[in-house]
């Protein structure tokens, strides 16, 4: 879901929920780059089963990433893309599956998003460009200097949608990627990988979603699989919930607010292109050696996740005394439901409902209120119980007038606060120049005496000559060097231009703008008369429209939470309005909605293209096609305006505004394609038909002999995977016309990167199990499911007496905590100057670190994520880690819990006990005749009384004490 | 005092389809009620979240130019419904939701559209409040910036930062008042027509000149375009915003505007003498290469407002005359 604000409210409420990444990265040994050998124990204290990649999460960034210079050409792109999976690969480090999606065709229903997505990303890009040009222009005249421009087409970022030849084209770059990797690198050798390319229907997510809901639905899943999602939207946040798998884990970038960007004309950082001097770049280090080290760390990962987020809601959600039982996983599935009133892709956010203002504990709290009033829960399996969202909705709607009052308040009271800031920032920066040194002012009746003033004459010069020269001598060095580099061609003089420049700056600047007037004034009676008016241009009195948008909500809440339990109900239904209705007019909602049209087909890869591009965007799709979306003539020109507007619809900025396109009438548009169809060549028939899932094994891995076996007989119909051969795991294998096999070669697509010569992995098409028609998902803990350990403070821990709590930091609720010896101490010692100051240090220098380590954790402090407006969370049962060494430590301290399972320090056995841990990983897997330790044979009893959480893993020790061999 | 004249020109045409407000929707209703067949196929094309006053005045676009593309045949889907629908929804999107489209569609659909009077949705969000209001700052349209010069000019406009407001943010003042940003670009096919129609018609008098009955030849030419004049007459001692050298007092001034676009004001002794004058005024614009519609920046009874004039394509220097209507 597109709510940004979604995921820092739930982080700073549930902070427990985060926990940050151990990265092991990969050394450099004369000028050789070693890999991280995944197949070591994951230093995060957790195995994961599988990995599942929201690959437009990935793609985004890796082709026009916002922090760094953009890749020169598509072969790069797809190398930082190929990079980016080895990186998240070696941090997850899943042992039975990876599944790659990239997001296929997606149902009508997120079309609009889509379309508005990419109408504005057109618009933008035609508008920065201009900008750009007029900049130039203005610092060149004023002689400053920029870089020259780049020749290089500006990469359309619109082209990452299905049916492109860019995606086509990634997805057999990614074909190679896996092949390649299933040949060569030992992580991957027993790993199952999936790929859903575009030419798959369905959003990447909920492609993931639909694979877990399948496996889940047969009898030979695992119920205490551990999954890990990759991806950034909050709404894989819902969509792990509403798996209802107790073990399931989200990994995304850290979100870091304030990042600086570099400008778009010069490329520096520091400040925007509106400010841009087009002075030349200051040296960074003595001899201009830090020049590319962007200022700002690598992004890092954090996991989130969700077995805690889930006991966090289990403590909120938690109801007594209920006229009927409490079943807390139906309540985390209406918690679900509830979100999507505060924002979804799919639905236009109530108006009364926003996430700043904490709409999700209002809603909770109208929720815990009413539910005696509608007895029972709101949702099941996916289906919604409209009586009672109702009654939810007409409490929400009871409060609507007073909301719109608050929110006016506030703000209003936020432009003062802000008003009042700024001026006693004013007042507080005092005079310009304050004279210094025997001059310097002085309190009178002060104690020291005035001083008779010494050679007046001399210091007057020296201030004089400080205060003009330094400046001066500054700006005119920097246009002087600008002005050599442009060839001296300017002859406008520098100092007065620059000064004409700056006041003119300053009154286009677009932070003194008036805000546009708000003509709804929620704030003031008759509210509901004048949204209608202004937003849907209809009067008071059309009871009928109203009705019809309330309608098409109702069925857009049943169509959301249904695509999130169940899948994709209908591939054709949409909201066709704008703007929402308010809270208070869901009234007799009970019989608006029955069921959606069944059979519904997804739309055609290029149709999808004609139906969500600008004309601009044109270039993408065959000739004729592209002229239906400009010619006077064509029948669907009015899908494709040049400009629309944007209604900020009360938010700040124009990317948060509503953007006001016309919506795609689909008869329309399927009858004006179908005069273009024949045009098209047959790689375009190819790239506009639907695809399948391919499935990739290595030779290695079980299935391969299973798959050979199929390519050997030619067996073209639907093969069901043997469950035992891939951790049960099951689907149906059929023939890929382009197959990869064993020790054939694999032909590289990119040029800078090899051929394989012989690669070990083998291609088929997979399908997913196939239900009935009326097949019902349940939205339930499976049977024989473990729900792992919980980490947060029980709320009677102090009544109880015990010891005190020790905040769980990772995933292992008995991570070893190292312990400093004597040696260590005398090292600290010799390193700190003064033992007193030692507390403040924290983690200090960093050559002692790895050596020893007091009370510290392995993984990184966490104090990077409090950075610029993030407040830090309340700190009320979480990870309160302790930074620094304690200083009344004994030098020999006596391992503190006595509970662990493994007391010895030893490298032996802490090696040794790593070995077991992960052999038993492998022995889980029924099938897993992995090649890594075999020999070592363990005994399988301990296993079954183990929950997979409760295993602990020994701390691994320093990587670079391994072996590499 | 002040009166204003309606100089009404109806063909037949006009009469039976476009009289004003409701009339024209009863209009609409009962001929469908003579024809039902044509009914039921008509609300068929409706579009689920049309409003109802959205879908009147399409439904309305749709059965007015039917006739445009013969081949449509009511029931059974054709390309050139798809594509009357498809032009029927340029205009709507362009009406109700500020859309914009490539020029020679915009032009279709304007004389397309010719006749059928909507009252515009009470908010016209714009391109340029988004450009104003985004994240960057503000690259105005070419209209937008030629405005900005032209303020300047205005010697009365002291506040020039007031003036720029108004071009980031046009639709602040456009909702109060003022013309909407997107008019000049509307009414500039139909003064393209006039321009034409006033050429030929100076032709077969020949040529323009002191001599000729300048308000009547205005008056046809409009009409054969179909539309009218409106002359508004003002006594001069009640113009406020008169020059200070200005000694005379007594007299009547007039001004006239088409489709609500300023074209000319002259001054006279009476009425007749004040209209010819400003009918005169308005020739000369017409004397140049091509007439514009651009929204610039007036008094109007002692305060600035935005005004649609209509000017020849030299830059003019002069300062325009304070307006005496303002029909935003």
């Amino acid at each position: 879901m597109g709510v940004p604000a979604f995921f820092r409210w739930l982080s700073r409420k549930y902070p427990s929920i985060i926990v940050h990444c151990v990265e092991e990265k990969s050394k450099e040994c004369n000028g050789v780059r070693i890999p991280v050998d995944t197949t070591k124990p994951n230093p995060n204290e957790v195995e994961f089963d599988n990995l599942y990649l929201d690959m437009n999460g990935i793609i985004h960034p890796c082709t026009h990433p916002e922090d760094k210079p953009a890749p020169k050409n598509e072969d790069e792109m797809m190398v930082a893309i190929f990079e980016y999976i080895d990186r998240l690969f070696n941090i997850v480090r899943p042992r039975r599956v990876l599944y790659m999606a990239i997001d296929g065709v997606a149902p009508r229903a997120k079309m609009n998003q889509q379309r508005s997505r990419r109408f504005r990303a057109s618009k933008e890009g035609v508008e920065l460009a201009e900008e750009k040009k007029k900049m130039r222009e203005e610092v060149f005249q004023r002689g400053g200097y920029l870089p020259p421009d780049e020749i290089k087409e500006r990469f359309d970022s619109n082209c990452i949608t299905p049916g492109t030849e860019f995606m086509d084209n990634l997805a057999k770059c990614l074909r190679y990627y896996i092949a390649d990797r299933l040949s060569n690198d030992p992580g991957w050798r027993n790993v199952t990988v999936f790929l859903s390319d575009a030419s798959v229907p369905g959003e990447g997510e909920h492609k993931i979603m639909d694979f877990i809901r399948r496996q889940r639905g047969q009898p030979n899943h695992d119920p205490n699989t551990h999954h890990c999602l990759c991806g950034a939207d909050a709404d894989l946040i819902m969509l792990g919930l509403a798996t209802h798998e107790p073990n399931f884990t989200i990994i995304r970038e850290e979100f870091k607010p304030n990042k600086p960007r570099p400008c778009a004309l010069c490329g520096q950082i520091g400040h925007e292109i509106k400010e841009c001097q087009g002075v030349a770049r200051e040296k960074k280090g003595e001899h201009d050696e830090f020049a590319d080290t962007v200022p700002v760390s690598e992004q890092e990962f954090i996991f989130i996740r969700l077995c805690v987020l889930r006991e966090y809601l289990e403590r909120e959600l938690t109801m007594a005394s209920l006229p009927f039982p409490f079943n807390f996983e139906r309540s985390v599935d209406d918690w679900v439901f509830m979100c999507f009133f505060v924002g979804n892709d799919f639905l236009p956010h109530l108006p009364s409902l926003e996430i700043r203002e904490g709409a999700i504990d209002r809603l909770v709290g109208i929720y815990k209120d009413v539910v005696h009033k509608t007895g029972g829960y709101l949702t099941e399996h996916g289906f919604v119980n409209l009586e009672r969202v109702e009654l939810i909705m007409q409490a929400v709607g009871v409060a609507e007038d007073n909301i719109f009052k608050k929110r006016k308040e506030d703000e209003e009271n936020f432009k003062r606060r802000s008003k009042e800031k700024k001026k006693r920032m004013k007042a507080e920066r005092g005079p310009a120049f304050v004279t210094g040194g025997q001059f310097a002012p002085r309190a009178l009746g002060g104690r020291d005496r005035p001083m008779p003033v010494h050679n007046a004459r001399h210091t007057a010069y020296d201030m004089r000559m400080q205060g003009s020269n330094y400046q001066q001598n500054k700006d005119a060095a920097s246009s002087l060097k600008a002005m050599l580099r442009n060839g001296g061609k300017d002859p406008a003089g520098p100092s007065d231009s620059t000064d004409l420049h700056g006041l003119k700056r300053k009154a286009e600047d677009s932070d003194s703008e008036p805000e546009p007037e708000d003509n709804v004034r929620l704030w003031e009676a008759g509210w509901k008369q004048r949204y209608y008016k202004t937003k849907f241009d209809v009067d008071e009195t059309d009871d009928e429209f109203r009705k019809k948008v309330v309608k098409a909500y109702v069925e857009g809440l049943c169509w959301v939470l249904r695509y999130y339990y169940q899948g994709c109900a209908s591939w054709k239904w949409y909201f066709p309005f704008h703007y929402a209705p308010f809270a208070s007019d869901f009234k007799d909602i009970k019989d608006m909605f029955t069921d959606f049209e069944k059979g519904t087909k997804p739309f055609k890869p290029l149709e999808q293209l004609m139906g969500v591009f600008p004309a601009a965007s044109g270039n993408f799709l065959p000739p004729t096609w592209r002229e239906l979306m400009s010619d006077p003539d064509s029948p669907i020109i009015d899908f494709y305006p040049e400009d629309f507007a944007i209604d900020l619809n009360g938010k700040k900025f124009a990317w948060q505004g509503v953007a006001l396109l016309p919506f795609v009438d689909e008869r329309r548009l399927r009858a004006a394609l179908e005069k273009v169809y024949p045009d098209l060549t047959a790689d375009e028939v190819r790239r506009n038909s639907l695809g399948s899932d391919v499935v990739f094994v290595s030779k290695s891995h079980p299935l391969c002999d299973f798959i050979k076996e199929l390519y050997r007989s030619e067996s073209y119909e639907g093969t069901g995977i043997p469950p035992e051969l891939c951790f049960g795991i099951q689907g149906a294998l059929s023939l890929e016309e382009d197959p990869i096999l064993p020790d054939k070669p694999v032909e590289s697509p990119i040029p800078m990167l090899r051929d394989i010569p012989c690669s070990s992995a083998v291609l088929i098409k997979f399908k997913d199990p196939q239900y009935e028609d009326n097949y019902v998902f349940k939205a339930v803990i499976l049977p024989g499911a473990k729900i792992p350990q919980k980490v947060l403070k029980p709320g009677d821990w102090e009544r109880s007496n015990r010891q005190p709590w020790r905040p769980q930091l990772g995933f292992n609720h008995n991570r070893q905590q190292m312990h400093l010896d004597q040696s260590a101490f005398r090292t600290l010692g010799h390193h700190v100057s003064s033992p007193q100051q030692g507390g403040q240090h924290g983690p200090r220098p960093p050559r002692v670190a790895p050596t020893m380590g007091g009370q510290y954790s392995n993984a990184p402090p966490p104090s990077t994520y409090h950075q610029g407006n993030y407040r830090p969370p309340l700190r009320d049962h979480q990870h309160s880690r302790q930074q620094g060494f304690p200083r009344n430590i004994p030098p020999s301290h006596p391992p503190q819990y006595p509970q662990l399972v493994h007391g010895a320090h030893g490298w032996d056995r802490a090696m040794q006990t790593q070995v077991s841990a992960y052999q038993q990983n492998i022995q889980r897997g029924r099938g897993g005749a992995g090649g890594f330790q075999q020999h070592v044979q363990r005994p399988d009893d301990r296993r079954p009384q183990e929950g997979y959480n409760s295993r602990s893993y020994g701390l691994p020790p320093p990587a670079r004490r391994y072996n590499w061999n | 005092m002040r009166y204003v004249v309606l100089l009404c020109v109806c063909d037949s045409y006009h009469i039976t389809v476009m009289a004003e407000g409701s009339n024209r929707q009863d209009v609409v209703s009962e001929y469908l009620q003579q024809n039902p067949h044509l009914a039921h196929w008509v609300e068929s094309l409706r579009e689920l979240s049309e409003t109802n006053k959205h879908w009147h005045a399409r439904r309305e676009f749709v059965l007015r130019n039917m006739e445009v593309f013969p081949t449509i045949q009511p029931g059974i889907p054709s390309s050139s419904l798809d594509r009357l629908l498809s032009l029927s929804k340029v205009w709507a999107n362009q009406t109700f939701l500020g859309c914009s489209y490539p020029q020679p569609v915009m032009d279709k659909v304007k004389e397309m559209a010719e006749g059928i009077g909507v009252n515009k949705s009470p908010v016209q969000m714009t391109k340029d409040e988004f450009v104003g209001k985004g994240k960057r700052p503000s690259v105005s349209a070419v209209d937008a910036e030629s405005c900005v010069k032209k303020h300047k000019t205005v010697p009365n406009d002291s506040d020039s930062k007031a003036g720029e407001q108004n071009t980031d943010c046009p639709n602040a003042a456009a909702v109060k008042s003022g013309p909407l940003p997107e008019a000049p670009a509307e009414h500039q096919p139909f003064f393209n027509r006039l321009y034409k129609t006033v050429a030929w018609k100076l032709v077969s008098a020949g040529g323009f000149g002191p001599n000729l009955d300048h308000f009547e030849i205005l008056r046809t030419c409009v009409e054969s375009c179909k539309a009218s004049l409106t002359c508004v007459f003002v006594p001069l001692k009640d113009i406020p915003d008169l020059p200070a050298g200005c000694t005379q007092r007594e007299g009547q001034v007039c001004e006239l505007r088409c489709h609500a676009v300023y074209v000319g004001t002259g001054y006279g002794r009476d009425e007749c003498a004040a209209r010819a004058m400003a009918s005169k005024e308005a020739l000369k614009t017409f004397q140049g290469r091509k007439v514009m519609v651009k929204i610039c920046r007036r008094r109007f009874q002692g305060r600035d407002v935005e005004d649609l004039v209509l000017l020849d394509e030299q830059p003019r220097s002069s300062i325009l005359p304070p307006a005496l209507s303002y029909p935003f």
